[in-house]
């Protein structure tokens, strides 16, 4: 497809013993932010590396813009910026230090991002880099990733470390990103933060996807089941009446709705005294760990 | 007497940075947690109790002991979990391994075997080739192979996978249930909220509140998460006088905390307007706690 940024082909890296990625392919379309989750070792950060062209396929193939990094790093990294998974930082002083070096480096001549970042993410870049803790080190890879102000950003587990408040604000520069038209691929342990953001995810297991999920899809089509409470058995009757498909157990109702049927079912409440609403949905968790889980026990059985 | 005492620990960095005059004081037999942002003095706190940083004021003790005074005992009795992990690179997880078991005397072989099959770590790899979350797996087990009565967790499961978060949890509850007194610094609520007896925030270098778990799980307020499909609905809803814990404009969708008693009110006022979803998060520390997060501070911009 013409707007393809991202584009992973059969992939292969097989380091023995099982481990590596196999046979994986992806297609990460321009302007979106696609999430990658799998469990530790699971050829995540495998992967990544060789988006950034520093590994070299065993097996198929890796573009960015149309281009493959491996063969051509330099032109690829013009337009990307990249947060790793492991920070080493260079032998530097201070937060500030770091940042004008960094500058140079990626040809910032404007600091303005680089300072809007900064705020948004709460750092004292004055600080002592030697002497971050952990959550600020993040912080500043962060930084000194994004002032580049790329179209493309790959990001491995960039809010490991980061404290509730900050991944909210980082999740917001993501959007901010994202409206500017930016693709993002970003690999996470967190599945708030992949729900909040993302529009599609894909999950591997063991070196191979497993499932591409299209986020809205999933968002509109799960099914939430609740039991509302009402003020009396009465009341619970004349709902039963309204909404046929639910179940009446004394003052209590339970029924299931589709996101978009929610409306309708809310409807059949009127004039009823509500007493309490708890509800239940399948998330990407249970989805997680049910793709994760059916995947481990066909491999058991082998 | 607590197995773990911090008494008025104070240690300044200089420009605000630091802890100032923390007492934390842990039970045999007790999980506490302990959250707060970034920078706020978690793991600095968590380096006296080590014995790795010298109190300016107070001090710190495990066990009765001087953390400072006894620094190299500690490091072979405690279970100590460090935040950020260094490991030689030279070596296989399993020389590794063997090394830690000599140094610290370990006899049993058997926890060790367990642990291994418990967080699934196959240590017969060079430390080089292993990726960060299987780094931490093996760091967690070296804290744990010699059965330690006292363990200090530094963000525990920051960089595990899902399922290992949940196992980390499950190993927690089970250390617990043998009468381990357990110190758990965390920034992820829901592993705080699983296993933790009491409860204490850091903000800019200070305890700003400690609470029993038990107390704050008996507010029964509820949240519900309210998306609408026109902007009109959207817009009329938030206006209403409920405490809305967020609201995002280009979704259409808002997160209302009300007391149980008022879930009726909340359902009637919504009459008449278009409802995309409704959904009910399930009350968490984090809703309680983001408020002390938010510490407002401003930097100085860097300039050329």
């Amino acid at each position: 497809m013409s707007d393809t940024v991202i584009s992973v082909e059969h992939l292969t890296k097989d380091y023995g013993h099982g481990r590596g990625v196999f046979d994986a392919s992806l297609d990460i379309h321009k302007g979106e932010v696609f999430g990658y989750l799998g469990t530790n070792g699971s050829g995540k950060t495998t992967t990544i590396r060789h988006m950034m062209g520093f590994l070299k396929p065993n097996g198929g193939n890796v573009t960015v813009n149309g281009l493959n990094p491996w063969k051509n790093a330099p032109e690829v990294m013009k337009n990307v910026s990249y947060v790793p998974g492991e920070i080493a930082f260079p032998d530097l002083k201070t937060g500030t230090d770091f940042f004008k070096v960094q500058a140079q480096f990626l040809g910032v001549r404007d600091f303005s991002y680089m300072n809007h970042l900064i705020d948004i993410l709460g750092l004292d870049p004055s600080a002592n880099l030697k002497r971050m803790s952990k959550g600020m080190k993040q912080k500043t890879a962060i930084v000194a990733a994004l002032m580049g102000n790329r179209d493309v950003l790959i990001l491995d587990e960039p809010t490991t470390g980061l404290d509730p408040l900050m991944r909210d604000a980082f999740l917001e520069l993501i959007r901010e990103e994202k409206s500017k038209g930016r693709t993002v691929f970003m690999s996470s342990h967190i599945f708030e933060e992949i729900e909040e953001v993302c529009d599609r995810v894909a999950i591997i297991n063991s070196g191979k996807i497993q499932r591409i999920l299209n986020l809205s899809d999933f968002r509109h089509g799960s099914v939430r089941s609740f039991e509302i409470e009402l003020s009396d058995k009465a009341s619970a009757e004349t709902f039963r009446k309204r909404l046929p498909q639910s179940h009446v157990e004394g003052k209590r109702v339970r029924f299931e709705a589709l996101a978009r049927d929610v409306d309708s079912a809310f409807k059949a409440l009127e004039g009823l005294k509500v007493v309490s609403v708890s509800e239940k949905h399948p998330d990407l968790e249970d989805y997680f760990m049910e793709t994760i889980q059916s995947n481990n026990s066909e491999e058991d059985s082998e | 007497m607590s197995e773990i005492l911090v008494e008025h620990l104070t240690k300044d960095y200089g420009h605000g940075r630091g802890v100032f005059d923390v007492n934390i004081g842990i039970d045999k037999g007790e999980c506490y947690g302990f959250l707060g942002p970034n920078g706020a003095g978690k793991t600095t706190t968590i380096r006296h109790l080590m014995g790795f940083s010298k109190p300016q004021e107070g001090h710190t003790s495990i066990l009765g002991k001087d953390s400072w005074k006894h620094s190299a005992r500690l490091q072979n009795t405690v279970g100590y979990l460090p935040g950020e992990v260094t490991l030689p690179t030279g070596l296989s997880g399993s020389a590794f391994l063997r090394m830690t078991e000599q140094m610290r005397g370990v006899k049993d072989k058997e926890y060790l075997q367990m642990l291994l099959d418990k967080f699934k770590l196959d240590p017969n790899i060079g430390i080089k080739q292993m990726s960060l979350g299987v780094k931490r797996k093996l760091a967690v087990v070296t804290a744990f192979m010699h059965d330690p009565d006292i363990l200090v967790l530094d963000e525990p499961t920051s960089g595990l996978d899902p399922v290992m978060q949940k196992t980390f949890i499950s190993f927690i509850k089970e250390e617990k249930q043998r009468g381990k007194t357990i110190f758990l610094s965390s920034h992820i609520f829901h592993e705080v909220d699983a296993v933790c007896d009491r409860i204490a925030i850091i903000r800019d270098g200070k305890i700003v509140s400690e609470f029993k778990s038990e107390e704050l799980k008996q507010k029964h307020d509820r949240i519900y998460r309210v998306s609408f499909s026109d902007l009109e609905s959207y817009e009329a809803f938030v206006k209403k006088p409920f405490t809305f814990t967020s609201k995002n404009v280009n979704k259409l969708r808002a997160r209302v905390q009300i007391p149980a008693a008022q879930v009726g009110e909340l359902i009637s006022s919504l009459k008449g307007f278009h409802i995309a979803d409704f959904v009910e998060i399930p009350f968490t520390l984090e809703d309680y706690f983001m408020g002390f997060y938010d510490t407002g501070h401003h930097f100085e911009e860097v300039k050329k």
